[in-house]
C-alpha cells in the first residue's frame, strides 16, 4: 500500500486523479457485487428463475457495448491543477444529491421480489458505472462514482 | 522503501484501531447471527472509502508538507496540545451524547465501528500522503477517545 502510493507520487496529478478514479470504480463494482449477493441471500432461487437470471445481465451489457464503440469521449481527461472553490461546492453536492437518490434506488432494489428483474437493475447500475468510467473521465464522473458507492453503503448501514 | 516513515506511532495507531475494531465484534458477538449483521458491520467499515478518494481527488495539491526535522520541530506543541484537546472534547461530546439519549453506545455499536473505521482511514490516509502534524493529533486523539471510551467508561 505504501509503496503504490509512494511510486504514484512521483507522477502528476492528472495520473494521480486517474488512478484514484479507477480505485472510486472497482469499490463501486465490488459494493454492487455485494449488493447483488446480500439481495439474493434473501430471494429463493428456482430453476425457471436460473435460466432467466443467466440471461438478464445481457440486457444491459449489449446496449453498452453499443455505445462505448460508437460514442467517442464526453470529457478530455482530468485537470493538472486545483479546482477552484465553486467547484469544489458544486461538486460536493452533486455528490451528496447522487447518494440520495442511490439510497432510494438501493431500497427500491430491495423491493423488487424478481431476481432476474434484480440482476438486470444491477447489471444496469454496473454498466453505467462502466460508461462513466470509460467515456466521462472527469470530476463529474468522479462525484456520480463516488455517490453511488456511498448510496449504496448509506442503504447498507441504516436502512437494510 | 522509506523506513524511516514506517516508525512506531503509526503502527500503535493502527494497532489500536485494530483492538477496538476486534473489541467491537466481540461486544456485538451475540447480535451477529444473519448475514444481515455482517453486512452491516462490513458496510460501516467501507463507509468512508469512497469520500476520502473523493476528497484526495478534489484536494490534490494543496498542502503537502515535507517530513523534516524542522518542521517536526515546529510543529511537535500544537499537534500535543490538539492530540490531548481532542481526546478531551471528543470523551466529553460521547458522555453528553449518552446522557442526552439515555442510550450505550454497545447498543448501537454501528456508529462505534463508523467512528472507528473513519478516523483510522482519516489517519492511514493522512499519514501516507500528507503528513500533516497537526491532523495527526486530532485523528489520534479522536481514536484514543474512542478506545478510552469503549474499554474503561463503559460498563
Amino acid at each position: 500500500m505504501n509503496q503504490i502510493f509512494n511510486n504514484t507520487e512521483q507522477k502528476d496529478n492528472t495520473k494521480k486523479r486517474e488512478l484514484l478514479f479507477t480505485f472510486q470504480s472497482i469499490i463501486v463494482t465490488g459494493l454492487l457485487a455485494f449488493t447483488a449477493m446480500a439481495f439474493f441471500y434473501y430471494n429463493e432461487l428456482t430453476i425457471v428463475k436460473g435460466i432467466k437470471v443467466v440471461f438478464a445481465p445481457f440486457l444491459s451489457v449489449v446496449p453498452l457495448l453499443f455505445i462505448l464503440s460508437v460514442l467517442r469521449d464526453l470529457r478530455k481527461g482530468f485537470k493538472e491543477g486545483n479546482y477552484s472553490k465553486d467547484e469544489i461546492v458544486k461538486f460536493g453536492l452533486i455528490t451528496l444529491g447522487v447518494t440520495a437518490a442511490f439510497t432510494g434506488i438501493t431500497y427500491l432494489l430491495s423491493v423488487i421480489g424478481a431476481l432476474e428483474i434484480l440482476l438486470a437493475a444491477i447489471i444496469a447500475i454496473l454498466s453505467t458505472v462502466f460508461f462513466l468510467r470509460s467515456k466521462i473521465k472527469d470530476i463529474l464522473g468522479m462525484s456520480i462514482i463516488t455517490g453511488i458507492a456511498e448510496g449504496i453503503i448509506v442503504y447498507m448501514i441504516f436502512l437494510f | 522503501m522509506k523506513l524511516k516513515q514506517v516508525n512506531a506511532a503509526f503502527f500503535v495507531t493502527t494497532g489500536i484501531s485494530v483492538l477496538v475494531f476486534v473489541y467491537l465484534v466481540f461486544l456485538g458477538y451475540d447480535e451477529i447471527k444473519t448475514l444481515k449483521d455482517v453486512i452491516k458491520i462490513i458496510a460501516s467499515i467501507l463507509f468512508p472509502i469512497p469520500m476520502l478518494f473523493f476528497v484526495r481527488f478534489i484536494l490534490i495539491e494543496h498542502f503537502l508538507p515535507k517530513n523534516t526535522d524542522e518542521y517536526k520541530l515546529k510543529n511537535q506543541r500544537p499537534a500535543t496540545i490538539l492530540l490531548i484537546a481532542a481526546v478531551v472534547s471528543s470523551l466529553a461530546i460521547m458522555q453528553v451524547l449518552e446522557l442526552v439519549t439515555q442510550q450505550k453506545l454497545e447498543q448501537n455499536l454501528i456508529f462505534a465501528h463508523l467512528i472507528n473505521s473513519t478516523t483510522i482511514s482519516s489517519y492511514v490516509l493522512n499519514y501516507i500522503l500528507y503528513n500533516n502534524l497537526k491532523v495527526n493529533g486530532v485523528l489520534s486523539g479522536v481514536l484514543l477517545a474512542l478506545a478510552v471510551h469503549v474499554f474503561f467508561l463503559s460498563n
